[in-house]
């Protein structure tokens, strides 16, 4: 009773307490290394009384001289210790396991013992997303962690998206939550919607990338509403909790230093045909008296008149190359060109576009210094990676400034802080997409629109040889007029993109905290935190005045700020000899405000190359602004019961109370109740059984709705000559909100057999979305495009699998693998409805350009692409009588899903003696890609199955009445096989738009990568044992990206043209993934 | 120590709880760069803009009108030179400019304007101005798709799904509408005042642009609907334009981003390589020497005197062939919304029917003509030179009323190309040669969004029907059949 009572008190957060007669003891439970042993029993062998030590090993127990303690953990014999005039004794435990394993790391930081731990959590090891020396955290996860779809973009810094336990929201970003040793890390990307849709832009990726990889001693992935719900909603998407190195025993200085070089993968690059030249069809100067038409237009230049290269064009569906014939190419019209007005032999250029490609070298170094003592501990840290891009001109360089302290004010108060400074300058981002002239994306151009004949090398010397003149280099291959220096058609020069019309940005960071940790009895501890992240990021694009665009500088700013204030209590305690409680309160303060301004000039640049809004040849529009705040409030409370250490059970609750809700909407609740029963401890026969949990939990999840979507407001525009213009704005605010809900239910299996030699976990989940604020498309007849509602459910179903064996333990080999595996099954439930029945049945995701559109069909898969079909008959495309396929009259029809079927990763680790090999082989099965890169090169004829010969041995693409022509695969409406030869004489006549429709360049976007293969080797101890400063020495050699082992996907990556957030399955102008092979040496003082 | 604690622990917990009690979170939904008012001239100047933007263009992906006309022909990408609309989402942007950029601004500025005006007489021909603008909007809404959202529209406190009118309804409401407005821009005043780019709000100009609306309108419906087109053109007739000074032109700056909308997708997007002329216009220039071939068009280079287009369909170079001339690609070349020409071809085509709209179809047809010469730069003497031509002249060119009024129209109607589109449409002429690789016959109508398929999949199905089938092809309310 008087525990029950202590209990209560506690909850009340009184601070009454008893046993004022005993003496009270601080202690610590290390292992042989001197490392801590967290949750270790410690009782009075007389009294039975007792408390468990922390996740640090450390344990506060009242006690009287003379008594003995008892300390004992998982697997280790216990340990004995008297009680003497010393108030604070260290406890060595021989043999205890200090494993990842067994400490699980959970909401708020909250470390727990695996067998009190009801929901799912994966843990990985920082040396996992640092060894690779990738410096992403984020990418380096990929293939790690079961559930986590992580998917990059190949662009220098680009986005790389986290997707755990796939979409749950319609219109979110889906993207997990980070949360670095208590503060949550914003992740807000910049990116604009044309640039997630395909189209053109930049990607600036995603702000996560920050983090220091170095720093990091684990990473725990909590997947489940369970597991999370004290996060609040900004949880809901799952969170990645990051623990960061902290000072241990003595001082410690771990140095890296790498040199890494980069090179493009082949098999993600065009492969060309090398057969015909410039030109969309045989047209040019017909109807003239042109003597070279209809492929050429005329020239007089040192050797005559000759035939003149249509410029103007940007297609290889042009004459036919032969080195007899002799032509007046660009560089003919190029006064400072060595070939100026000089007919060359009409050829393939020697130097395609992959010249353009660099193999870039980029090198990082890292110090971390870390000390402790019985005072408390520090850690100073500077990382600084310089990576260069295959890109010319494209760099990034991330410095991150560490400091971090504990103080031990009190016995029992210990102060701290930490604070990390970021410094990333960026320069030359790759343009994506289908972009214009203004964003360049120079893929676009050499997988889309591209010339044959065009020699890079020589565009190259072009560039340089006029960067100095008033054309700024853009001396380019697709002059406007053939046959004079004039303003390109569609296409700069492709350097004079990456030196003159470029991007830089830099984003200077502050992530920080004070905290102070109170342990007011042996059980019950405070903790008080504030913390901040806050930003300002400066992106600037360019494009200078020769381009064939309207020049333009624009400068953007985002100053975002966050602030969580944190107070917590936590209770840990033995109730009973039989039970454990372990609880906490806590309230949380959050508020985040988000500022951004963008500028631009109006009308063109005034002067070349002076990039200054000052310099706007007509006066500025104003700046965009906007200014976003949002402040939740949350109380919440959890309490984890467990009956001697097998059987727990779990229960929390939060109270959010949202500024984004209309009044009287914006308190909401999260449930959660979880029970863990660790079954292997009552079957302790089974020896082969080394353990076995079984989990079950369910929460209940609330999410507070984007800022500003309660009231309508008006959006003001540009003043028309001194007069006011606004618009409404084209989504319908909503004052009825009210918050979201998500019921997770999970179910999972732990299972360890052979002395952990094998281990298998499982979750099962079924997790569904319902009242999803989502800006629904309307009938834009409404007056509005998209309305807020509670509208829409989604549901996820899915399976984890994640297994650990070591088949070879010896004193010399050890071999360990880990395999994960995940499926997840989305269903769209519900879009909108409204009070009669009616209802959507389609809810498009994003338009991409040229057709194409992502889609949550009602009762499909989110993700969905659509657009036009072959018309079917038995399953074959249908032809019409000319032998041309039959297309379905709308763009609207189901022809792909961005969906994986499943997705995994093997990894292998490989010791012999002091030489490590550990390989990840990544693995996504499954999921559509359309390409638009294939569907506009195709068209073109840049492709080699758009030349050749056809059936017949004669060119395709001559003239039908010359044999020429090719038979399309399909079947006549009859189904019989199709034996019409089609004119492939011109582009798009056979191949590309217009030929087929889309779904003829949807592609299945499994594959297998080689994703990392680490070779270390350690200099053996012994050696080191003479110098006394020197504790540990690797040399490691590490590649990334190093081979594709499979993929259906031709000519690209099947990962690349990802940006941030939901729209994937689009490719257009997709770079090449970059090898990367590196040496690194890290050493240990 | 224990005080000190104590003091420690309690005293955050309790400015915590209570800064987060007594704090009203929801004040922060205030967007404090958006207002939450405005006044009704700033939605109107905004949806006038935006009704220039979609009338005047020549981007594919908003007008692919210019192609079917065959004033001009696509380059490279040949879709809508071939009548595709649908690989661009024509159907769905063209309707969202008309319901959301226009419409949907105007109908608030008409709400608006009751809070803000407290005189009675400018209120009144406030909202003349503003209903006839919306009559405009919807009136290319149902000659573009047939029936339509009415009724339902803008009525999203009652309804996420509206329901589609019958277009020939809806119609004689537009003209039920245009008559009342007319009545009421009699009050005096300068209406919306600065900002009606067009008119500057002057009444009595609106007046006579009202009315050149209803003469359009009115003889929209003459082989339907005789009785009612008749009403309302002879109703019409003494009130409309009388000369180039009257055309109701959008006024343009020379710096974006209130630009003619050409400007900005050929100039600004640098997207000049992607058009040519087109052989059919061109030819027909040509046969009559006519003098806005020059004003039209470019020569077929700098150093060449002759002038060429693309046949209809068929892609080939920019270099070699006419371009558009560099006058309408100025930034601030006018938007056109309805000329005098235009006004005297529907008169003409009136007398010819046997209307009573006090003059002859000849005499009509040759200020028509004469109009057009003048309005795009040319000089009488070259009118006269042209109109004395056999082809010409109303009474010697060959073909019905119908094929000669058509021919000229079209001709004027050049950089019109919806209300082009709608000329031959009803008219039938000029006949225009299939393109090649065409996807269908000639379209009558644009086929509904995407959007509303996914989204008003019910009423927009009961429409498709109602109107004899969601396609390009079938023939809207207008067209005898």
């Amino acid at each position: 009773m008087r525990k029950r009572l202590s209990l209560l008190a506690v909850l009340l957060l009184s601070m009454g307490w008893v046993f004022a007669q005993q003496k009270t003891v601080t202690g610590k439970v290390v292992d042989a290394q001197n490392q801590p042993v967290p949750f270790a029993s410690v009782k009075i062998r007389s009294s039975k009384a007792g408390v468990s030590a922390d996740a640090d090993g450390k344990f506060i127990i009242k006690a009287k001289v003379g008594d003995f303690l008892v300390i004992s953990s998982t697997g280790t014999s216990p340990a004995e210790v008297q009680v003497g005039s010393d108030n604070s004794i260290i406890v060595t435990l021989k043999g205890a396991k200090t494993s990842l394993d067994e400490v699980v790391v959970t909401a708020l930081g909250v470390a727990k013992s695996r067998n009190r731990v009801a929901y799912a959590a994966q843990t990985i090891s920082g040396a996992d997303v640092s060894d690779n020396r990738t410096f992403d955290i984020a990418q380096s996860m990929s293939g790690k962690i079961a559930g986590a779809q992580i998917s990059q973009s190949n662009t220098i810094g680009g986005s790389t998206n986290v997707i755990l336990r796939g979409y749950k929201s319609i219109t979110g970003d889906n993207q997990a939550l980070f949360v670095i040793d208590g503060t949550p890390v914003n992740n807000n990307n910049t990116n604009t919607t044309t640039q997630m849709t395909g189209g053109g832009g930049y990607d600036y990726g995603s702000p996560i990338s920050d983090l220091n990889p170095d720093d990091i001693a684990s990473i725990t992935v909590l997947k489940s509403a369970a597991a999370t719900a004290l996060y609040g909603s900004r949880a809901s998407n799952g969170v990645i909790l990051i623990t960061t190195r902290k000072g241990s025993n003595g001082l410690n200085v771990v140095v890296n230093t790498a040199v890494k070089k980069g090179w493009y993968d082949k098999s993600t690059f065009p492969k060309y045909q090398y057969q015909y030249g410039a030109g969309y069809a045989a047209q040019y100067g017909v109807g003239t008296s042109d003597p070279f038409q209809p492929y050429f237009y005329s020239y007089t230049g040192k050797q005559g008149l000759g035939p003149l290269v249509p410029t103007t064009e940007d297609a290889s569906y042009g004459a036919a190359f032969d080195p007899t014939l002799m032509v007046y190419q660009w560089d003919a019209i190029d006064p400072t060109s060595p070939y100026y007005q000089t007919e060359r032999p009409w050829v393939a250029a020697k130097n395609g576009p992959a010249t353009y490609l660099e193999s870039p070298v980029s090198n990082s170094q890292s110090i971390l210094i870390t000390n402790s003592n019985a005072n408390g501990s520090y850690k100073f840290g500077y990382t600084r990676d310089n990576e260069n891009g295959i890109l010319p001109n494209s760099n990034e360089q991330k410095s991150i400034f560490t400091f971090g302290a504990t103080y031990n004010l009190l016995k029992n108060l210990q102060v701290g802080g930490e604070a990390n400074y970021y410094d990333l300058p960026t320069i030359g981002r790759y343009g994506t997409g289908y972009s214009g002239q203004d964003q360049p994306n120079p893929m676009m151009e050499f997988r889309e629109w591209w010339e044959m004949n065009v020699d890079m090398k020589e565009l190259k010397d072009a560039y340089f040889r006029t960067a100095n003149m008033p054309i700024e280099g853009n001396t380019t291959w697709n002059w406007g007029n053939p046959s004079q220096v004039s303003k390109p058609a569609y296409w700069d020069n492709p350097y004079f993109w990456r030196y003159q019309s470029y991007e830089s940005d830099n984003r200077k960071r502050l992530i920080g905290n004070v905290n102070a940790k109170w342990d007011a009895t042996s059980w019950l501890t405070f903790t008080g935190r504030v913390s901040l992240d806050q930003y300002h990021w400066l992106q600037e694009e360019r494009t200078n005045t020769a381009s064939v665009a309207v020049s333009k500088y624009t400068k953007f700013t985002d100053d975002f700020y966050e602030r969580n204030v944190d107070l917590m209590a936590n209770l840990h305690k033995n109730i009973s000899n039989a039970f454990n409680l372990s609880a906490l309160v806590g309230a949380n303060l959050r508020r985040s405000e988000d500022a951004t301004t963008s500028a631009t000039t109006n009308g063109g640049l005034a002067l070349p190359g002076v990039w200054s809004l000052a310099n706007s040849a007509a006066n500025p529009e104003a700046a965009i602004e906007t200014d976003q705040i949002r402040e939740i409030n949350g109380l919440y409370a959890s309490a984890t019961l467990t009956y001697n250490d097998f059987l727990t059970l779990d229960g929390s609750l939060r109270r959010d109370v949202s500024s984004t809700l209309p009044k009287g909407n914006n308190v909401y609740y999260y449930p959660s109740i979880a029970l863990g029963f660790v079954f292997s401890k009552l079957l302790p026969d089974l020896t082969w059984l080394s353990y076995g949990k079984l989990s079950a939990n369910f929460a209940e999840v609330g999410a507070d709705a984007p800022v500003y979507s309660v009231y309508d407001t008006y959006k003001i525009l540009t003043p028309y000559t001194g007069n006011p213009v606004g618009s409404l704005q084209t989504t319908k605010n909503n004052a009825l909100l009210k918050p979201e809900r998500t019921k997770s239910p999970e179910a999972d299996l732990e299972l360890a057999f052979l002395n952990n030699r094998l281990g298998l976990t499982a979750s099962y989940y079924s997790e569904k979305t319902i009242d999803e604020i989502i800006a629904v498309t309307i009938s834009a007849s409404t007056g509005y495009n998209y309305q807020y509602q509670n509208a829409g459910s989604m549901q996820n179903k899915g399976l984890e699998l994640s297994l650990t064996g070591t088949p070879v333990k010896t004193r010399d080999i050890q071999w360990d693998i880990r395999v994960n595996w995940s499926r997840n099954r989305n269903t769209v439930l519900e879009l909108y409805k409204d009070a009669s029945g009616a209802e959507a049945k389609d809810l498009q995701i994003g338009a991409f350009p040229f057709g194409p559109s992502l889609n949550a069909p009602l009762h499909g898969a989110y993700g969905q692409i659509r657009g036009s079909d072959f018309i079917y008959t038995n399953g074959k495309p249908t032809v019409d009588a000319t032998g041309a396929y039959k297309k379905t009259p709308d763009e609207n029809e189901p022809i792909g899903s961005t969906q994986p079927d499943w997705i995994g990763g093997i990894n292998n680790s490989l010791r012999v003696k002091d030489f490590t090999l550990s390989f990840l082989v990544d693995w996504r099965k499954g999921s559509s890609i359309f390409s638009l890169d294939q569907d506009f090169g195709q068209y073109d004829g840049l492709y080699p199955n758009t030349a050749g010969n056809n059936a017949n041995g004669k060119p395709k693409r001559s003239a039908l009445s010359d044999g020429g022509g090719v038979i399309l695969p399909g079947v006549t409406a009859d189904g019989k096989a199709n034996t019409q030869y089609i004119d492939a004489s011109y582009a798009g006549s056979a191949y590309g738009f217009g030929a087929a429709p889309d779904k003829n360049f949807v592609y299945d976007g499994s594959f297998v990568k080689l994703r990392e293969v680490i070779l270390s080797y350690s200099l053996p101890k012994k050696l080191l044992a003479s110098t006394k400063s020197i504790k540990g020495v690797q040399l490691s050699l590490i590649g990334h990206n190093l081979w594709i082992i499979h993929k259906n996907l031709p000519m690209a990556d099947p990962e690349a043209g990802t940006s941030f957030g939901n729209i994937s399955g689009f490719q257009s102008g997709a770079y090449p993934s970059v090898r990367e092979a590196s040496v690194n040496l890290k050493v240990n003082f | 120590m224990k005080i000190f604690n104590r003091t420690l622990l309690i005293a955050p917990i309790l400015v915590l709880l209570l800064s987060g009690c007594t704090k009203d979170l929801t004040k922060l939904n205030n967007d404090p760069k958006n207002p939450t008012n405005i006044s009704y001239n700033a939605l109107f100047t905004r949806a006038q803009f935006r009704l220039s933007f979609l009338l005047n263009n020549a981007d594919y992906d908003y007008n692919p009108q210019n192609f079917f006309e065959q004033y001009w022909q696509e380059t490279t990408y040949l879709n809508e030179s071939q009548y595709d609309i649908l690989y661009r989402g024509i159907p769905d942007l063209d309707w969202n400019v008309l319901y959301l950029d226009v419409l949907a601004n105007l109908v608030r500025s008409d709400s608006l304007a009751k809070l803000q005006i407290t005189d009675a007489g400018t209120l009144a021909s406030v909202h003349a101005q503003i209903d006839i603008t919306e009559v405009q909007a919807f009136y290319y809404l149902v000659t573009t798709y047939g029936n339509v959202p009415y009724t339902d529209a803008f009525k999203i406190a009652s309804t996420n799904f509206p329901r589609y009118d019958d277009a020939m309804t809806i119609y004689k409401d537009l003209l039920r509408r245009l008559t009342a407005d007319i009545a009421a821009l009699n009050g005096g005043g300068d209406g919306v005042g600065s900002a009606d780019q067009v008119y500057g709000g002057d009444n009595t100009s609106w007046t006579k642009y009202a009315n050149s609306m209803l003469l359009r309108m009115g003889i929209l419906l003459a082989d339907v609907d005789n009785a009612t087109a008749q009403a309302a053109v002879e109703a019409a007739a003494p009130h409309v334009f009388t000369s180039n000074a009257d055309n109701a032109y959008f006024s343009y700056t020379t710096s974006p981003p209130y630009v003619n909308p050409i400007y900005g997708f050929m100039t600004l997007g640098s997207r000049f390589e992607d058009f040519d002329a087109c052989s059919t216009f061109i030819t027909q220039l040509l046969s009559n020497s006519d003098p806005r071939l020059p004003l039209y068009f470019t020569t077929q280079s700098d150093t060449q005197t002759t002038y060429s287009g693309l046949p209809p369909g068929v892609g080939g170079g920019y270099f070699g062939n006419s371009n558009p001339n560099p006058t309408l690609i100025a930034a601030d070349f006018r938007g056109d919304f309805l000329d005098y020409a235009e006004v005297e071809f529907y008169l003409a085509e009136a007398a010819a029917r046997g209307y009573n709209v006090n003059g002859t179809a000849d005499a009509f047809y040759k200020n028509g003509v004469e109009a057009s010469i003048l309005q795009w730069g040319g000089s009488q003497a070259d009118a006269d030179a042209y109109y004395a031509q056999v082809s010409v002249n109303y009474t010697s060119a060959t073909g019905t009323w119908q094929q000669r009024i058509g021919t000229q129209a079209w001709i004027a109607l050049y950089n019109r190309a919806w209300d082009a589109w709608t000329e031959t449409r009803r008219l039938g002429y000029p006949v225009l040669p299939a393109p090649t690789h065409a996807v269908s016959t000639f379209p009558y109508r644009f086929t509904y969004p995407v959007t509303e398929t996914n989204v008003n999949s019910v009423n927009v199905a009961a429409a498709a029907t109602a109107i004899g089938g969601d396609l390009r092809t079938t023939k809207l309310f207008f067209v005898k059949q």
